[in-house]
């Protein structure tokens, strides 16, 4: 059952930061490996953002991102995945299938490049929601009915 | 029959403001598909916990809404939203 056709996917990769910045050549490496195994066509790779990460995964705490399109046989998607999650690097992997994306889009300049000093702050705002305001954003559920107001 | 007028001047108003806002935040900017990537705006869809809010409080569209719960439960499976917190 093997498929001519070969689509467009879009794969994000999480690596632990450490190891990024140690040897991020060998990482790359190791990604194109997979792919290759594969037989995937890679359209365009790059770092999507180094960040803290929302909760730790594999007792860390931050991690770099690295985002690949490719052109793949979609029979042979199941293999990579395989691949990534047997490896010990990657920390986590989504793999999707990106027909409609435009070149534009891919070519969108990631968060890494915007903020080159550090953008994982942004997420850093969930960890300031402290019990008494949750109390307050949750109770006011319908903003908007306040309008009406009593008679 | 004086207190009244006032009454109907206020409701005119009120269905002035429910009218400019017909359409959902994404289908006002057109947008086909919601990434999981663009965390600023998904973000704006949580509580300070990372709870996500109903269509009610959103505002989203039921086929919004949908695409929005897919993209953040993807963000949070790649570790950039949280589950909870």
């Amino acid at each position: 059952m093997e498929t001519a056709v070969k689509r467009l996917y879009e794969g994000l990769f999480l690596i632990d930061s450490a190891l990024a910045a140690a040897d991020w050549d060998q990482v790359l490496e190791m990604l194109k490996k997979f792919l290759n195994r594969a037989g995937a066509e890679i359209v365009s790779m790059k770092k999507w953002d180094d960040r803290k990460l929302a909760y730790d995964i594999r007792g860390k705490s931050r991690g770099t991102y690295i985002l690949i399109y490719f052109h793949c046989d979609p029979s042979r998607i199941q293999g990579i995945e395989r691949d990534v999650n047997l490896s010990e690097q990657v920390m986590r992997a989504m793999i999707l299938r990106t027909d409609r994306i435009s070149q534009e889009d891919m070519n969108k300049p990631t968060p890494a490049e915007l903020h080159p000093e550090g953008s994982y702050e942004e997420n850093d705002v969930s960890a300031e929601g402290d019990a008494p305001d949750l109390s307050a954003e949750e109770n006011d559920d319908l903003p908007e009915e306040g309008v009406f107001g009593p008679e | 029959m004086a207190r009244e007028v006032p009454q109907n001047k206020r409701r005119k108003k009120i269905t002035i403001t429910l009218r400019e806002q017909t359409q959902c935040r994404f289908c006002r900017e057109g947008k086909r598909y919601i990434d999981y990537k663009d965390i600023e705006s998904l973000q704006k869809l949580l509580t300070n916990r990372g709870k996500i809010f109903s269509r009610k409080r959103s505002g989203n569209c039921a086929h919004c809404q949908r695409k929005v719960n897919l993209a953040i439960k993807r963000a949070r499976f790649m570790g950039l939203l949280p589950y909870t917190a």
